[in-house]
């Protein structure tokens, strides 16, 4: 290691550290637009769904086949990526999740069925699809502001995450369903108590929850590769967003996909400076998650009542 | 008075900034069946909890035999010979009731891992044992017939029977009971508390939290009121029938 | 292919993962240990194994280092894991594989990086045919069954095996009945740890060549529906549930290469089990066998009680 640091500083002194910040906030958009999902339904249903892997790489499907392969055009990605995964959302919930929950099944039993799903849906996208890698025809073109390289597809991403932060604020806030999905999470029995629809607010959460998790997968599968694995591959930083943020806290989750965002990016440049295999990206993101959970379970949502 | 099996000590408990029990001194006599009254949220509950070692007191003391047992986690309370029966039973519901008897054994050596294996003849026998006095034990609370099933095909007041049966079993020097007739019909309760009685004469202790006083006020020598987590009176049941405070505390008027 | 062969090949299997499944019941169906990164301890089993046989120990200390060291790993994890809510332990223990996975991924030095690793047969002699092999592994790996199986069936038929069920059902009760429960759940962990890493080696060993791809959460789940279907806190179950998660598996293998359905097999497999596993915890939680009960001789004492009165 030792004869190593002056490389180590001379290839840190030459990182572009405004690209990494950029790439950081790109990292973040995804994963908080996948992370809104996962802790809106795992607040208010009270365990994990580990099927919202699959949610995102049905989303980036959907959208590759009405955009690619019906070849009308990009933007018609999202409404697909939006609607498919909005409506497996709601059924997996309907068909699935509620019955099982009404049936008394235990935490356990709910996180098994989920994973369960999420492999009947991987494996029937592989089979439509196959399990070969596919990319999207567009091409997007990349430009330098100042000294940082962005590419159209990143700044879409960025505008789209603002887009559904501010939307997700408000209806949260504002509107009847967005104050019964928080209330009910925090506490079910008094939303019961007066008058909220419990069911309804679920599904739509669900609904909303996933639909989100596609538009997220679509990113994901535009900005590298499509695969089955898409959402398998960034279910666990989702996760670590979600537990870092607090489960149930939207404002929580902001905060910590850009932390998760920059950890990863801030700490691929160290793997690289230290010659370590960036394939431990990801570990990262997993550290976080598993040292949050002994830590400090409660994530960082305490700073946000 | 006789000596006391139980002395508490100054004990105080804050839940955020609602004081639940506010320096509580008392004491349960051995051999003797000790009260403990006051309306809904005196604090009684959660002072047999800090007893047990399910919450920690914020102050206070708690001796057990003239041992300080303020530090120690349930199941090393639980090891001393003190023992408590949940209001609400905590039974093990997919077990037999035999088994879930048989769980409060102490000292039960096939409990251990390396001896459920390496022990076997001997823990066998005191498996046996065991099993002939949970019988007893279920034979006097009616339960015998129902030995094999799950607990969870017990009806309400079979379960209380069962919850207190399992306390029973480890021999204990002094039970914890919350409730044992609330929630069960009346005749049910007075017999539950005439198998309290039974067992008291063969040296058990018991501290009780009742809120039919009237079953209470028949079977206990001593009686501590609680209100707004502080014992408001003391004594005989004799002489707290007579006493207007009581009243005042159980009854909202003078 | 030599069709015998082929079935001895599915025998070995079933064997390997009997002993996993067994040590997935021990967890979940006795303790109530939702442990999702079963594979993690299977895979520190199957590269122990490899790499001790590498060096050229003898296969049956190679097996008992393996699934020593899973044991410990599993001890590791359950120092910190085994206080954390039944859904964090999922997520943690889940990514703790995906961890693992991703080191010996990464990490070429250890055993080969994304090539895998291939290791000297343990078992052959001259002259030895194909089904001759096929044969041995069998006796080995069910010899090591019935030892994991006797193993299991003692703890679970015991009082220790009771208190595990009680803290499955309330661990504040269990706690509150004298049984220090992390102590407990620290044990079960182990020793299931230990079981899968013995199930890892044998693995690795009958395969000969290893790669990190054989070890995606995938095995986690194969071995979650072995035990929700045979029936959790049954041995036996566990038993049957591997038993026909494997013919299930070979099944759809055997319907795209004979019948030449046009459909990957894996997939269809997937599929399948996906849908089987949603529809058993809706219609048949409790799996196909039922929880056994706590065999001891007291049982003998209820039935003498029974007599006289």
């Amino acid at each position: 290691m030792g004869e190593r640091l002056p490389l180590v500083i001379y290839f840190l002194s030459m990182v572009n550290w405004a690209q990494v910040l950029f790439n950081s906030s790109v990292t973040g958009c995804i994963y908080l637009i996948s992370a809104v999902g996962l802790t809106l339904t795992y607040g208010l249903s009270k365990f994990p769904n580990f099927a919202h892997a699959e949610f995102m790489t049905l989303g980036a499907y959907a959208g590759y086949f009405l955009a690619d392969q019906l070849g009308l055009g990009f933007p018609s990605a999202f409404v697909a990526a939006f609607i498919a995964s909005g409506i497996l959302g709601a059924l997996s919930y309907r068909g699935i999740f509620q019955p099982l929950a009404k049936r008394g099944a235990s935490l356990i039993h709910l996180m098994v069925a989920a994973i369960g799903l999420g492999f009947v849906i991987r494996h029937f996208v592989g089979e439509l699809w196959g399990w070969s890698p596919r990319s999207f025809k567009v091409t997007w073109s990349a430009f330098d502001i100042g000294i940082v390289r962005v590419s159209d597809l990143w700044l879409w991403l960025i505008f789209a995450a603002l887009a559904m932060a501010g939307l997700m604020h408000l209806l949260l806030t504002k509107t009847k369903i967005g104050k019964a999905i928080r209330g009910t999470s925090s506490n079910p029995e008094l939303a019961l108590a007066s008058g909220v629809n419990i069911n309804r607010v679920t599904l739509v959460t669900w609904l909303v929850g996933a639909a989100l998790a596609g538009i997220a997968g679509l990113f994901r599968g535009a900005g590298t590769r499509l695969s089955p694995m898409l959402g398998w591959d960034i279910l666990l930083p989702t996760f670590a967003v979600t537990i870092l943020g607090g489960i149930g806290s939207f404002y929580g989750a902001i905060a910590a996909a850009f932390i998760i965002g920059l950890a990863e990016n801030i700490g691929v440049v160290f793997l690289t400076s230290f010659g370590i295999s960036t394939e431990y990206r990801m570990a990262i993101a997993f550290l976080i998650l598993i040292i949050t959970l002994i830590l400090r379970p409660g994530g960082l949502a305490r700073m946000f009542r | 008075m006789e000596e006391a099996l139980l002395r508490i000590r100054e004990i105080r408990k804050n839940f955020g900034g609602l004081r639940a029990v506010d320096g509580v001194s008392l004491d349960v006599a051995a051999g003797s069946t000790t009260g403990l009254v006051g309306p809904n949220g005196s604090g009684k509950t959660t002072l047999f909890n800090i007893v047990f070692g399910i919450h920690k007191a914020d102050k206070g003391s708690v001796y057990f035999n003239d041992e300080s047992i303020s530090h120690l986690a349930p199941h090393e309370v639980y090891a001393r010979g003190l023992v408590n029966a949940f209001q609400l039973p905590r039974l093990f519901y997919r077990l037999t009731v035999l088994d879930n008897m048989l769980l409060a054994a102490r000292g039960h050596k096939g409990d251990s891992f390396v001896n459920s294996l390496a022990l076997r003849q001997e823990w066998q026998e005191q498996e046996m044992k065991l099993a002939d006095k949970a019988m007893e034990l279920l034979e006097l609370l009616e339960l015998d017939h129902l030995s094999l099933h799950p607990a969870a095909e017990l009806s309400g007041g079979q379960r209380k029977l069962l919850e207190i049966g399992r306390a029973l079993v480890s021999e204990p020097t002094l039970l914890l009971l919350d409730e044992p007739a609330a929630g069960i019909n009346p005749n049910l309760g007075r017999r539950i508390f005439e198998k309290i009685e039974t067992f008291r004469q063969k040296g058990l202790s018991f501290f009780i939290i009742e809120h039919r006083v009237e079953i209470l006020l028949e079977f206990a020598h001593w009686i501590y009121v609680m209100d707004k987590g502080k014992i408001a009176v003391e004594g005989k049941p004799e002489e707290i029938v007579n006493n207007p405070t009581f009243y005042q505390v159980y009854f909202g008027e003078a | 292919m030599d069709p015998l062969i082929y079935i001895l090949d599915i025998i070995v299997f079933v064997g390997i993962f009997a002993i996993v499944a067994l040590s997935l019941n021990l967890e979940y169906g006795f303790a109530g240990l939702g442990n999702f990164g079963k594979v993690a301890f299977f895979l520190t089993g199957a590269y122990t194994y490899a790499l001790l046989s590498q060096i050229g120990l003898p296969f049956f200390l190679c097996l008992i280092i393996a699934a020593l060291i899973s044991a410990s790993i599993g001890f590791l994890i359950s120092l910190s894991a085994l206080r954390l809510r039944e859904d964090y332990l999922a997520i943690v223990t889940l990514t703790f594989g995906e961890i693992l996975r991703l080191v010996v991924k990464a990490e070429h030095w250890i055993a080969g990086g994304v090539w895998g690793i291939t290791m000297p047969s343990a078992i052959s002699w001259a002259g030895a045919s194909p089904r001759m092999m096929a044969a041995a592994n069998i006796g080995l790996v069910y010899f090591c069954l019935i030892l994991g199986f006797i193993l299991v069936q003692l703890v679970s038929n015991s009082p220790y095996g009771r208190v595990l069920r009680a803290i499955r059902e309330d661990e504040t009760a269990a706690e509150a009945l004298g049984k220090d429960r992390f102590k407990y759940k620290a044990q079960a962990f182990m020793l299931g740890s230990g079981l899968a890493g013995l199930g890892g080696g044998l693995f690795a060993q009958y395969l000969r060549f290893i790669d990190p791809y054989m070890f995606l959460p995938t095995v986690t789940f194969s071995v979650w529906i072995m035990v929700i279907i045979g029936g959790p806190a049954n041995n036996w179950g566990a038993l049957l549930g591997a038993t026909l998660v494997e013919l299930f598996s070979r099944g759809t293998r055997i319907l795209k290469d004979y019948l030449l359905v046009p459909i990957d097999p894996n997939n269809l497999q997937y599929i399948l089990f996906g849908l089987l596993i949603v529809f058993i915890l809706l219609y048949r939680p409790q799996g196909l066998l039922k929880e056994s009960q706590v065999k001891t001789k007291a049982l003998e004492v209820i039935s003498r009680w029974k007599k006289h009165s």
